[in-house]
């Protein structure tokens, strides 16, 4: 059966060997794509060219499958010709070319990103972390304690009556917590190699915690205030924010590559910090809860954290004052929005 | 395979006092020759001397329509987590090919996302492991280091490969004829300061208490990287641009590494000078300012009891970046404009020859309206900056050609492999300008 042949047009063809254009009209008949010219009759399945899309701008070009190609620099006659030859549009092509489609577009890419960075990304990491094995936590915990013991901190001079009672007292309280599976952990006591670590707590994943002797000095050895901040730190052992964290920056950092291109590393880490900062503020907002179920489970009056959190503003007050830096440890004391967290330690503590 | 084009590579020292007088001849009566038909036959001597064509590039890509196909390629990529980004890359470089207009002529991309999707996968794959690696433990992100090492020059080429056979212009493609063994001497030396500070790291038993020689090593070893930098730079590119061929026609880079050491002296010059620059305006205006500031620093630090200190140290830090990013502001551009001179200027043969003439102050311009209206716009100038740099730069890109186009006749070559590409990507290989 031979379809009626549609429209023709005259383009440059190239066959391919050699620069040499030539000047051929072609059209579209049935399944097939005719080119004709000087010494020139060609007859190519429709199915093996590559045909160019609609473009404002730019020339058309239409790749043979053979290697020839087929040019025409004044687009809309081609655009005009490839409608009339019945050639179809992908919807891809039409959004690109309506600005309705593009509004429309600029809207779900906002909704997308906004829904990515509160539900999807959390919920990857969690995904992804629950698939990784505890001997990865533990791999990475070992190597990071490594790069700080000895470096950061040294041992405790705690005396050791003292590190066993509260050693003693935290696992008490875990088996109250958790009774059935308490998550991995391993209570170190250290000291600061300088001031800049100061009083501080903090968890490193695989579940080593580590206490300083500053903070234990701070709080006067206030057991139910060590308590408080110990549940915090296991807190993030047991939702295993280390490793979560690292594979929502990981994320992150491919989102922002992808969506800022190569512009500049300066301007894409910019995004990349702020969303990070959001995550670390859930991550706090998990592990004081869990710190409210430990202190909870031992009997303890969540106003402890309370008493903390004051301790702390008036060392930084102190150290400031002194005429040193205000820089305050890292995990615990420098974490943002203070209010917020006394807020909700006062209010567990009212219920 | 034959290497018919290898006759007319032999140096050409007058090329530079060539290109001058094609200059002075300026552009017109260019295009209109190229249509001149020549039988085939012609081909082995299609060297003409008389002949000197300038074909012009002209790129006519518009920002606002480049706008629309990042975004719906964006919004694509992001909803389909990745998957779709070959064929986003595919529709970006049919869109900047096709607008690049050669003497008239538009160049064609041909990839096929299909294949390309392949190779990101085995690279993204490749990527998710070196990082894992990292954070796992030392050694074994010394080891992911090494194997990337030992794979990365083998993908460069096959990257560079990948690109030019999927590149045509006036239905011929164009290719890389660079061995891989070629690929290893141009990447590898620039592995060596970091596998000799590993090497040198191996040796200090105690990491917290490194002996002795351990700080003079690691300054010397430095303080050579930072002096070959420029050879490594050229060994590189030399590789690069000896290996692009069109038709019969393959490149040549005609500049040693004393034009590169020359450079970099430059480059190095305009950074120091411009932050220079940027210090004496800064202390000219604390100068005029400086009492007001330092009443202002006392008086909040004597007010609330904490806040002078930290204004301080903030302060430090705003102007540390400022001065980084000033000093960035003018050197960037002035190297990029001279080095893409250098490098294309000096890149071609007896027939064929690139000539470049960025100028440092339209670069610097367009930059500085590119930072501003990222900053303004939350990102999404993005696609008007590149549209904004890619025609200032091809459009400053000529050449010369002494052969007749239509001449020119298809070389068989090698298609490379997509996973090149794809590494291309993640590793951030740069082809072309």
């Amino acid at each position: 059966m031979s379809a009626p042949a549609g429209p023709a047009l005259a383009v440059d063809f190239f066959d391919g060997r050699s620069a040499r254009s030539h000047r051929v009209r072609i059209h579209v008949s049935g399944e097939r794509l005719l080119i004709s010219g000087d010494g020139i009759a060609r007859s190519v399945p429709l199915a093996d060219v590559q045909w160019p899309e609609r473009t404002r701008h730019g020339a058309r070009v239409a790749h043979l499958k053979d290697g020839g190609a087929l040019h025409c620099t004044e687009a809309t006659a081609w655009d005009a010709w490839a409608r009339d030859s019945g050639r179809g549009e992908t919807l891809v092509v039409r959004a690109q070319q309506s600005w309705r489609w593009v509004g429309g577009i600029v809207v779900a890419l906002v909704l997308v990103l906004a829904a990515g960075y509160l539900w999807g990304l959390p919920w990857a990491s969690r995904a992804v972390v629950a698939v990784l094995p505890a001997s990865v936590d533990r791999e990475i915990g070992n190597a990071a304690l490594k790069s700080v013991d000895g470096d950061l901190v040294q041992p405790s001079a705690l005396p050791p009556a003292q590190q066993a009672q509260l050693r003693a007292a935290f696992e008490r309280a875990v088996a109250q917590t958790w009774p059935q599976s308490a998550p991995p952990h391993e209570l170190l006591f250290r000291r600061g190699k300088d001031k800049s670590l100061g009083p501080n707590a903090f968890a490193l994943p695989g579940g080593t915690m580590v206490l300083t002797d500053e903070l234990v000095a701070l709080v006067d050895g206030d057991e139910s205030v060590i308590l408080g901040v110990l549940g915090h730190e296991l807190g993030h052992v047991r939702h295993r924010h280390g490793l979560r964290m690292l594979v929502q920056a990981t994320a992150l950092g491919v989102v922002t590559s992808v969506v800022l291109g190569d512009f500049s590393n300066l301007l894409a880490g910019v995004p990349l910090v702020l969303g990070q900062a959001g995550y670390a503020r859930d991550a706090e907002r998990e592990a004081d809860a869990d710190s409210v179920r430990l202190m909870k489970a031992a009997g303890i009056s969540p106003d402890a954290m309370v008493r903390f959190f004051e301790k702390i503003a008036e060392e930084r007050r102190k150290r400031s004052g002194g005429g040193e830096p205000g820089w305050l440890g890292i995990a615990i004391a420098s974490h943002p929005a203070d209010d917020d967290r006394i807020r909700y330690f006062k209010q567990a503590a009212s219920q | 395979m034959t290497l018919p084009q290898e006759g007319f590579i032999a140096s050409d020292g007058d090329q530079p006092a060539q290109i001058a007088s094609i200059d002075s001849a300026g552009l017109n009566g260019v295009v209109s020759t190229l249509d001149t038909t020549l039988p085939p036959s012609a081909t082995p001597s299609s060297f003409d001397s008389t002949l000197t064509e300038r074909l012009p590039i002209r790129f006519t890509g518009s920002g606002s329509e480049y706008f629309r196909i990042w975004i719906v390629n964006l919004l694509l990529t992001l909803v389909t987590l990745g998957l779709y980004f070959p064929w986003a890359k595919v529709r970006r470089l049919r869109y900047f090919h096709g607008n690049t207009l050669v003497a008239g002529h538009p160049l064609g991309f041909h990839g096929d996302p299909k294949k390309m999707l392949r190779g990101y996968l085995l690279v993204a794959l490749l990527g998710v492991l070196y990082t894992a690696a990292g954070s796992f433990s030392p050694v074994a992100g010394l080891l992911a280091f090494v194997i990337v090492a030992l794979l990365w020059p083998a993908l460069f080429k096959s990257s560079l490969q990948f690109r030019m056979a999927n590149t045509s212009w006036r239905g011929l493609r164009f290719r890389f004829k660079g061995s891989t063994g070629g690929a290893y001497r141009a990447l590898l030396p620039l592995f060596a300061p970091s596998a000799v500070l590993a090497a040198v790291l191996a040796a200090v038993p105690d990491q917290a208490h490194p002996p002795g020689w351990f700080g003079a090593a690691f300054g010397g070893v430095m303080g050579l990287t930072l002096l070959s930098l420029p050879l490594l730079l050229w060994n590189l590119k030399k590789y690069q641009h000896d290996h692009y061929a069109f038709a019969q026609l393959q490149t040549e880079l005609r500049a040693g590494p004393r034009s590169f050491y020359g450079l970099c002296l430059k480059g190095l010059g305009v950074w120091l000078l411009s932050g220079l620059a940027v210090g004496l305006l800064m202390a000219g205006g604390f100068a005029l300012l400086g009492d007001g500031l330092g009443d202002w620093l006392r008086h909040r630090g004597a007010g609330p009891g904490r806040r002078g200190g930290i204004a301080a140290v903030i302060l430090v830090v705003v102007l540390f970046f400022a001065v980084s990013l000033l000093m960035q502001v003018f050197a960037r551009p002035y190297f990029t404009s001279r080095f893409q001179n250098l490098l294309w200027s000096r890149t071609g043969n007896r027939q064929l020859r690139f000539k470049s003439d960025l100028r440092f102050w339209p670069l610097l311009r367009t930059t500085l309206q590119n930072w501003l209206l990222m900053i303004v716009t939350l990102g999404l100038y993005w696609p008007f900056a590149r549209v904004a740099l890619t025609r200032l730069r091809l459009e400053s890109v000529g050449i010369v050609s002494r052969t007749h186009l239509d001449a020119l006749v298809a070389q068989a070559g090698l298609e490379g492999d997509a996973a090149g590409d794809a590494a291309g990507d993640f590793f951030g290989i740069d082809v072309g300008l």
